[in-house]
């Protein structure tokens, strides 16, 4: 296999020229932001356009690429007129990006009607064939990313995953974002001065506070991460593989992996949603080890019977 | 690395030029960057740069020279190579760039490589705090895509058996990737990231798509609508502290501190009852009986295995 770095300078390549061919007289600036050059980097790919044309390889037959004052120069270079087509996953990816900004109810009208040109474009007889869905409720997402982009302030009644409390909070927020089929927002939780990440479906009630804050340097990338601390429940559970799914939705540790179970560790800020997980999994799981995960397996367990008695 | 780039310009300049297909050979004879090779390391560099310029997007082919099919030679045909233009104006390659650059698939940032071959776009300025990782390897995203949209067969494994799909379209919904196709045995939907050893067919137009066919009429909207059970209705009580949160994923409106009761076309009972125990306590099935029954029964398990 070639190395990235030449698939991905080729790539660049192939579609500077018919740009730059398309354009009369174009600014180094304008390219070197457009395709994310520097000008080490853009001199040392024109110099390579240069150097190559078709079979004799004389002065008559190569391509003609150079800087001259400001603008950027390619000529000689007719087959390069088009960039080659999309691959199906360049293709993919930018209108799978588009359509999931467009589902979430987040889109310009400009991003609405880019998704529709490029659709046609890349599947011009498969219409209806693709779809991103990121659910989300439109005008909640809007609202935060708003306060988030103005640097607003917004108090939330939130409901805790874990602890089944309603509590009220203002929060700094500094990114709203979609992982695994759920909406978070990240921030600054001003009642307990840390850094948290809240379910945007979880919140009751939200209201922008007329207050603005000072966005830190060096966010983290928003991700729901749960890092374990030492007040942590801890439960051993060993899975069947009937709920090996269990893996993909929650951050637990495998401890052991055999054909028959796997074997994890699930930490957790209190024992509400291991119990909870247990109790869906039925047979597909066993509690090995975590007393406390086992009493609130036991009383909710109790609860529910006497619910279905 | 400087090598690598100029020879594959120039063989790919020569094969968009060549107005009949060129054989290995000639290539070797012609193209720039080529000589002084010994016919083993020709061969290796040759292949890797077909496969390079395949990765990019060229519909690099190998067709017979002769109707004895005894020689093979290479062409680029610059009708298929040329990107079609969708026509997008300046703002709209900026609003798919901010798109891009907000969406994740595989971890990473995608599309924007794409962009670039419909003429990039200028950086904007300012914080985008929106953001959305829609999981999966785009590797595999790409081969179904390509099978979708020109009407290849698939053939995988899922949940260790082959399986063939004539897929039909494919969609992202709460945090997976589905196919949706017809199968030996009906209309089937699979979710991508359980699926291994993807192969593509090699025939193009191998079935026709349902003139009316729709993705997302085929994906349902709760993980409980996708099945093949019996269809049946579940009715369900939420206490008020959830109420409101349970209607907004069923999309009811429940006034504050009401509870909730509502009606719930069912056709998976397992992923069923697994989102009404993810209330815990708080909520309750009053129909039908049978899965009562069940609720019960699972219950009993976990307290049996765990409690």
């Amino acid at each position: 296999m070639s190395s990235p770095r030449t698939v991905s300078r080729l790539a660049r390549i192939l579609a500077l020229i018919p740009y730059v061919l398309s354009k009369d007289g174009v600014e180094v600036g304008e390219i070197l932001d457009r395709f994310g050059y520097d000008e080490a980097q853009l001199t040392k790919d024109l110099n390579t356009v240069f150097v190559c044309g078709l079979p004799g390889y004389g002065p008559g037959e190569l391509m003609e690429a150079y800087i001259d004052g400001d603008e950027v120069v390619i000529d000689a270079a007719d087959y390069f007129a088009r960039a080659p087509k999309l691959t199906s996953t360049e293709a993919l990816s930018l209108l799978a990006a588009g359509m999931a900004i467009v589902g979430a109810g987040q889109a310009s009208p400009e991003l609405e009607s880019a998704v529709d040109k490029l659709a046609k474009a890349v599947m011009p007889d498969a219409g209806s064939a693709i779809s991103v869905d990121v659910s989300g409720e439109p005008e909640t997402l809007e609202r935060l990313r708003g306060a988030a982009a103005d640097r607003n302030v917004v108090r939330i009644t939130y409901r805790s995953l874990s602890r089944e409390t309603e509590t009220v909070r203002d929060i700094e927020p500094w990114a709203v974002f979609t992982t695994l089929g759920n909406w978070y927002v990240q921030g600054h939780c001003r009642l307990v001065d840390a850094e948290r990440v809240f379910r945007v479906d979880r919140i009751r009630q939200l209201q922008v506070v007329d207050e603005e804050f000072e966005r830190p340097t060096g966010i983290p990338e928003p991700g729901v991460t749960y890092s374990p601390s030492d007040d942590d429940v801890m439960a051993r559970i060993a899975l069947s593989p009937q709920a090996a799914w269990v893996l993909d939705y929650y951050p637990v540790e495998v401890l052991k992996e055999t054909k028959a179970t796997t074997e994890i560790l699930f930490h957790s800020p209190d024992a509400e949603i291991p119990a909870r997980l247990l109790l869906r999994l039925g047979d597909g799981a066993r509690l090995l080890e975590g007393d406390e995960v086992r009493a609130r397996v036991a009383a909710m367990g109790r609860a529910l019977k006497d619910r279905y008695r | 690395m400087q090598n690598v780039v100029e020879r594959v310009l120039n063989l790919l300049i020569y094969l968009l030029e060549s107005p009949v297909p060129v054989t290995a050979e000639d290539i070797r004879q012609t193209v720039l960057g080529y000589g002084d090779q010994s016919d083993e390391a020709f061969h290796r560099m040759f292949e890797r740069d077909k496969d390079l310029l395949r990765s990019l997007g060229v519909p690099l082919e190998r067709q017979a020279l002769d109707i004895w099919e005894v020689d093979f030679g290479y062409v680029v045909d610059p009708e298929k190579y040329a990107i079609p233009d969708p026509g997008l104006t300046e703002e709209e390659r900026v609003a798919l760039a901010v798109a891009a650059r907000m969406v994740r698939l595989g971890g990473t940032n995608v599309g924007l490589e794409g962009l670039l071959k419909l003429g990039g776009a200028e950086r904007g300025v300012g914080i985008e705090p929106l953001g959305a990782d829609l999981g999966a390897e785009t590797a595999v995203l790409g081969d179904l895509f390509l099978a979708i949209t020109e009407r290849r067969d698939l053939r995988f494994v899922y949940h260790g058996a082959e399986r063939r799909l004539k897929p039909f379209g494919m969609g992202h919904r709460r945090g997976h990737w589905y196919v949706v196709g017809q199968g030996p045995e009906g209309e089937r939907l699979y979710r991508v990231d359980r699926m291994s050893g993807v192969e593509v067919g090699e025939e193009r137009d191998a079935f026709t798509r349902p003139r009316r066919f729709d993705v997302k009429a085929a994906m349902s909207n709760h993980p409980w609508e996708a099945g093949s059970d019996e269809r049946i209705t579940a009715t369900i009580r939420f206490d008020p502290d959830v109420a409101w949160w349970a209607g907004r994923t069923l999309g009811v409106e429940v006034p504050d501190g009401a509870p909730l009761e509502s009606e719930v076309p069912v056709a998976n009972r397992d992923a069923f009852i697994g989102w009404v125990l993810s209330f815990g306590e708080a909520a309750e099935v009053l129909a039908p009986e049978e899965m009562r029954d069940e609720i019960r029964a699972r219950v009993d398990a976990a307290l049996e295995s765990s409690g």
